[in-house]
């Protein structure tokens, strides 16, 4: 079928910006939980 | 009318302190004319050319000189806490941001109405037989630029890397200014002139749209 | 936790739906073949990215009267989600143009207007990453977010009329412009599944950015014991 590698590479793109958007959202997030629980532990070791 | 006697007071400090140095002046004249003339090598300048291509680039030199311009608008009130000092000297701090309005939209008219004969030298483009509406589309421009300039001003003078900033926040967002302008100067440089009403009530659309914005979250720009 | 799953469960099953409907369900197009069905992914991004940003707007307006932080992490979140949105419609654009015209960008209205739709609110991220104190911050870039966002009509109708005077090939045609009572059908269910996968992105990236307005808080206390 013509152009159907074209409209398969369309939906392939937009699923991989969004799943690699996500990935990069639950890195970020996964990081700061990790220095957040540094930080915190530093305080109450601190106290 | 207490608005109204504070924007004059301020507009004449603004005008006196440019004119004073014409520091300002001087340097966006000089840079526009640069940009003129690097622009006559990226095309070949002749007639018909020139009036395709001269009004973008005419109005894409008047917003990058805009863009650089307005840097020191709200950076040299930094100096000396002065705006500070402004904000207590005045009721309404919209009358702040309307004296530098109409200081920068004059700048602006000065310079390009001086790079104007200019302009149509060097490209070869008669601007007299429409020149009163060449005037109407420059001072709505104009003020476009001004109006968004001068609160992103506001912004990038309190911000990181604000040479750059400016530009990146204010040449985005004038894209309808600039759209609009050099369609209707396009409509006016031609050999029979005509007027595109439509990009004129694009321009007045856009300065209301912003004159009202700038009138209502201004003040939120200058506070401590 | 659970509902979180079921949730991002619910909002897969849409987007492999509504892929399947653009395939499948969705007839051919006499004049485009196959090509068109880029059309539901691409008009659907576009629709769910502006949504996206009159919620960026919604949280601006908001911050500006309210000054709750809330509103600043909903902002800023709607503007990285609604960027994801609006990139993916910049590269199915020109992966749609080029099978047809054999060109990969045309500077039609509606690309054009999203190019420039993207690069202000990439502006708005940029200008929160140059400024350090947090509640400027946050207030410097709702009012900028502000501001874009009621600029948007006036790029988008500015760049029409613009091109109106210079014709360009327009991709895909105008949005409804002859589509069957099917296509507007998977259409709409595209869009909903877009909603959907942009409301998970959505609550993600504002968990995080109410974590890092905790870890400010957290880093404030250590700084000052």
């Amino acid at each position: 079928m013509k152009n159907l590698d074209s409209v398969f590479a369309a939906y392939l793109f937009a699923w991989g910006i969004f799943f690699f958007y996500y990935l990069s959202v639950a890195r970020r997030a996964s990081a700061l939980r990790d220095e957040l629980k540094h930080l915190k532990d530093s305080l109450n070791r601190g106290k | 009318m207490s608005l109204l006697s504070n924007t004059g007071a301020l507009l004449g400090k603004e005008l006196r302190t440019e004119f004073r140095s014409l520091e300002l002046l001087t340097t966006t004249v000089v840079f526009i004319l640069v940009i003129i003339v690097l622009f006559s090598f990226t095309f070949d300048p002749t007639s018909s050319e020139s009036r395709r291509f001269g009004p973008g680039l005419l109005w894409l030199a008047f917003l990058f000189a805009a863009s650089l311009m307005l840097q020191p608008c709200f950076l040299r009130e930094q100096t000396n806490d002065t705006l500070s000092a402004l904000r207590l000297s005045v009721g309404d701090p919209f009358a702040i941001f309307l004296a530098k309005l109409c200081a920068n939209t004059l700048f602006l008219l000065f310079t390009e109405l001086l790079m104007l004969p200019l302009f149509a030298v060097l490209y070869n483009v008669n601007i007299l037989p429409a020149f009163h509406w060449l005037l109407l589309v420059l001072f709505l421009g104009s003020l476009g630029v001004s109006l968004a300039g001068t609160a992103l001003s506001a912004i990038s003078a309190q911000a990181r890397m604000r040479e750059l900033l400016l530009p990146l926040l204010l040449l985005p967002l004038l894209t309808p200014v600039l759209v609009a302008s050099t369609e209707v100067t396009v409509g006016l440089l031609d050999r029979n002139p005509y007027m595109q009403w439509k990009g004129v009530g694009f321009l007045a659309t856009f300065d209301l749209v912003f004159l009202t914005a700038l009138w209502l979250f201004g003040e939120h720009l200058l506070e401590e | 936790m659970a509902k979180h799953a079921l949730g991002s469960a619910v909002v897969v099953l849409l987007v492999v739906a509504a892929a399947y409907g653009a395939f499948f369900i969705a007839p051919t197009d006499v004049r485009q073949g196959l090509i068109y069905r880029i059309l539901f992914l691409h008009v659907s991004s576009a629709w769910t990215g502006l949504t996206a940003f009159f919620i960026c707007f919604v949280g601006n307006l908001m911050y500006v009267w309210r000054r709750t932080p809330q509103w600043d992490w909903l902002g800023t979140s709607a503007a990285e989600v609604g960027l994801a949105f609006t990139t993916v419609v910049l590269v199915t654009g020109p992966i749609w143009a080029h099978p047809v015209w054999g060109i990969w960008w045309t500077w039609d209205a509606r690309l054009t207007s999203t190019f420039v739709l993207w690069l202000l609110y990439v502006s708005y991220l940029l200008l929160r990453t140059l400024v350090e104190e947090p509640d400027r911050r946050a207030l410097f870039s709702a009012l900028f977010g502000v501001f874009a966002f009621l600029d948007v009509p006036l790029v988008f109708g500015s760049i029409r009329w613009w091109r109106t005077q210079h014709p360009q090939p327009v991709v895909m045609g105008g949005p409804g412009s002859s589509l069957d009572p099917t296509m507007w059908k998977v259409l709409f269910f595209s869009w909903i599944a877009m909603l959907g996968l942009m409301t998970l992105l959505l609550l993600a990236r504002y968990k995080l950015e109410a974590m890092r307005g905790d870890f400010e808080v957290v880093r404030r206390e250590a700084e000052a014991a």
